[in-house]
């Protein structure tokens, strides 16, 4: 009777345990199914970063099943042997230098692996004057974002190039983007710490109160996408949100002269809407 | 240890249908109407009656809605129609679209019969209803053991022109306003815990922000396109919920579907008429007393009600337009604008007595009222909150930057603040003649506040610290008073304008 009960438990808790790696693999493969996994991408680095990620993932998972399953079959033979002292040990020096060796490599392997992700997205920032195929530079940004709690609000330069004084475009909310053109813009904030987070971009830049942040990505496809600050700002964080929207180059330089024309608008706008015929 | 596992599973399960008991909010009184008047705030059978009648005229936060009254309904008006009554077409059609966008996976899930996908939204029990409702159709009559619609047929098989089952499906979701009931919960979780239940600024968050939150009970709203110091219209409510206040805690809510913020708008309103009410009530009233005027009657308070009903504008018509193509900045016009800025009550717009000579927002008028144990100057708002002039040299703007935008602010002053209209103010020219501010004069005033924005002042006095910045004002505003034509040709430098918009909720209006 008690060797059935201590099967039991046995076979028990093994089982249990066992569940953690299949459900978690589990999981795994049925993410995408149910829209867990990644949203879709939308900038040239999007699928660098997803790589990164990956690479990571499959280190962390073969680990996380291969240590389950060790300690899975540890639980069934060891308990198996109810007559058996325990034996001690007092270390071993193979075995140490082994699991020493291995992460160091692979943190060694992650650094390296990862520096052409980083020197692309953050260090190799367009300087100097814009030219047709990069019209913006850190110089000669398309825009300044400004983070600020809690609003998101984007400032487009007057013709003359400046973001101050008349002329001057600035988007609450919402923020307007070229469609296939490397944007570069200087991310600021005007209180506390902030995040710029465009999932789809895959891009996450920390606004800094007294910096000037350059920033770039260039988005692959038109639509509208979240933004979020992903800095936890103060009682007001989960309200901090906004769009980007990704216009056609056409439809882009259109809104932009639409918007500069707004600035000169008497008021008449601020009318209710109604149709012409109405009037 | 099974044992133990056991009562834990069934625990966790029904912990996960437990729902967070939120006790049912009511209406509270405004304290400070009641505590003005003697009479009132001894009687607590009088503020009980007080409840009363504006829970009758208005419901209750579960409840929310307006009293119809035997003229409206022959008028067939419906006081809590809100902006389903109110939009015009185009507005209308503009909010369909948007709801289209909002409601697209339920939209997408209806036009491929996927009936089981269609997700209920935030905020929405009646708009399930009424789909719940609609959804009913298709189900066979349980008694008669009728069959049920098919999603193909015509709501009404008799007339041809009606809309087929799907067609209705889709219309209950596109044209989808939302009660008043359904807002006053999305009030409820998005700006209670600022706003407080009744609109009162009094939240629990409140008394962290600065600036506070508004009170809505006095009918005051700072941000508003008309020229009168009046109720606001329905645009100006949505464009602040829309935009937010830029700098303050007032986030922008453009997340949300033109709809919600529409019934924002309307709940929003309700809860100002309610206030209102309730301010005028408290203020007549008179213990013991049987006359019409003082006594606490329904008759009272529905001749309130009506009077506070009547106060909002329906219509643009006092909407400031100019009358014009808007003048672009040129030298000669900042200029102007500087001159008229400067001078003094009489001689110019006295601008500088509150802003400051150099925009800062440390003119002498700004520090009226100087509390010698903090050691601070300051002047109050209608509201009793401190504020401080805004400073004009960081470009920032509330409820737009927009050239129109400040031409507003300059022509008609901003309500509940001391900045007063300056449209038709008499001024005395240097030679002698006297004339009134004109239209002109006002774009004048708008260019050099633009031009304020644009230059950079030099650090010293753009320091975080407002205690700090007051001093420093003082001891320089006088020798650099003329220097901000030296800092024109700066331009734009990144790292050093990063200074001047680090405080930036210091400054109220």
């Amino acid at each position: 009777m008690n060797w059935l009960k201590h099967t039991f438990e046995r076979l028990f808790y093994a089982a249990l345990f066992l569940a953690v790696p299949i459900l978690g693999v589990w999981t795994w493969v049925i993410a995408d199914d149910y829209g867990w996994w990644f949203p879709e991408y939308a900038s040239t680095y999007a699928d660098e970063i997803d790589n990164l990620f990956y690479i990571i993932m499959w280190m962390v998972a073969i680990t996380f099943v291969g240590t389950e399953v060790l300690l899975v079959w540890t639980m069934l033979v060891y308990t198996g042997k109810q007559d058996t002292p325990a034996t001690y040990t007092h270390g071993n020096h193979a075995v140490e230098l082994i699991w020493t060796a291995i992460p160091a490599g692979l943190l060694v392997f992650i650094a390296f692996s990862q520096m052409a992700a980083w020197n692309e997205v953050k260090m190799q920032m367009p300087e100097g004057a814009a030219t047709p195929e990069h019209p913006y530079t850190i110089d000669e940004p398309m825009m300044e974002v400004w983070a600020s709690q809690f609003d998101w609000r984007a400032y487009y330069p007057n013709e003359a190039g400046e973001f101050t004084g008349p002329g001057v475009v600035s988007t609450p909310y919402d923020i307007y983007v070229p469609v296939d053109t490397r944007v570069v813009f200087r991310l600021r904030s005007r209180d506390v710490l902030h995040s710029f987070f465009v999932p789809v971009f895959r891009l996450k830049q920390d606004a800094v109160p007294g910096m000037s942040i350059p920033v770039w990505f260039e988005a692959t496809k038109v639509g509208s996408y979240d933004l979020i600050c992903a800095e936890l700002c103060g009682w007001g964080h989960y309200k901090m949100a906004g769009r980007v929207h990704v216009l056609s180059r056409e439809d882009y330089a259109a809104w932009l002269k639409d918007a500069r024309e707004k600035l000169q608008d008497n008021g008449s706008s601020d009318l209710v809407a109604v149709a012409e015929d109405d009037e | 240890m099974l044992l133990l596992a056991t009562p834990l599973v069934g625990l966790a399960s029904v912990g996960c249908k437990l729902e967070p008991k939120v006790p049912e909010q009511r209406h509270e009184l405004n304290a400070s109407a009641i505590e003005a008047n003697e009479d009132l705030a001894g009687d607590a059978q009088a503020q009980a009656n007080l409840a009363g009648a504006l829970d009758m005229l208005f419901g209750s936060p579960k409840e929310p809605s307006m009293m119809q009254t035997a003229e409206w309904v022959e008028d067939e008006y419906d006081p809590n129609g809100g902006g389903s009554m109110e939009l015009s077409d185009v507005e209308w059609d503009a909010l369909v679209a948007d709801n289209e966008v909002h409601f697209a996976s339920q939209l997408a899930a209806i036009r491929e019969e996927r009936f089981d996908d269609v997700a209920k939204p935030l905020y929405s029990d009646d708009l399930w209803a009424s789909w719940e409702a609609h959804l009913a159709l298709l189900e066979p009559d349980e008694q008669s053991g009728e069959a049920g619609m098919k999603p193909g047929d015509l709501m009404d098989p008799d007339d041809e022109e009606s809309p087929s089952w799907l067609e209705d499906a889709e219309y209950i979701w596109t044209s989808h306003y939302p009660t008043l009931a359904e807002t006053a919960e999305m009030y409820r979780t998005q700006c209670f815990h600022c706003h407080g239940v009744s609109g009162g600024g009094n939240g629990s968050t409140a008394e962290y922000l600065d600036p506070r939150p508004r009170d809505y009970r006095k009918g005051i709203f700072k941000f508003i396109a008309i020229d009168e110091k009046g109720r606001p219209r329905r645009q100006d409510l949505a464009r602040v919920l829309r935009e937010g206040i830029y700098t303050t805690s007032m986030p922008s809510f453009a997340r949300f579907s033109e709809a919600r913020i529409q019934g924002l708008v309307d709940y929003v309103r309700l809860l100002s008429r309610r206030g209102e009410t309730e301010i005028l009530l408290a203020n007549d009233f008179e213990a013991g007393s049987t006359d019409v005027d003082t006594a606490l009657s329904i008759d009272k308070a529905k001749e309130t009600y009506l009077f506070v009903h009547d106060r909002w504008p329906t219509d643009d018509s006092k909407v400031i337009v100019y009358d014009g193509v808007v003048p672009t900045p040129t030298a000669e016009s900042i200029e102007r604008g500087k001159a008229l800025f400067i001078g003094g009550e009489g001689k110019g717009a006295n601008c500088a007595s509150c802003h400051g000579v150099k925009g800062l927002g440390d003119g002498p008028s700004a520090m009226e009222v100087r509390d010698e144990a903090v050691g601070e100057e300051y002047v109050f708002d209608d509201w009793g909150n401190t504020i401080r002039p805004r400073n004009l040299t960081k470009g920032i703007f509330r409820f737009g930057d927009r050239p129109i935008d400040l031409y507003r602010r300059v022509y008609a002053g901003i309500n509940g603040t001391p900045m007063p209209a300056h449209i038709g103010m008499q001024i005395e020219l240097e030679d002698g003649s006297k004339r009134e501010i004109n239209e002109s004069d006002i774009w004048d005033i708008v260019h050099y506040v633009l031009h304020l924005g644009a230059v950079e002042i030099e650090p010293d006095v753009t320091e975080t610290l407002d205690a700090f910045r007051h001093d420093q004002a003082h001891e320089h505003g006088e020798e650099h008073g003329h220097g901000h034509g030296d800092h024109e040709g700066d331009g734009h430098d990144a790292d050093h304008g990063s200074g001047e918009h680090t405080d930036n909720d210091g400054d109220d209006h």
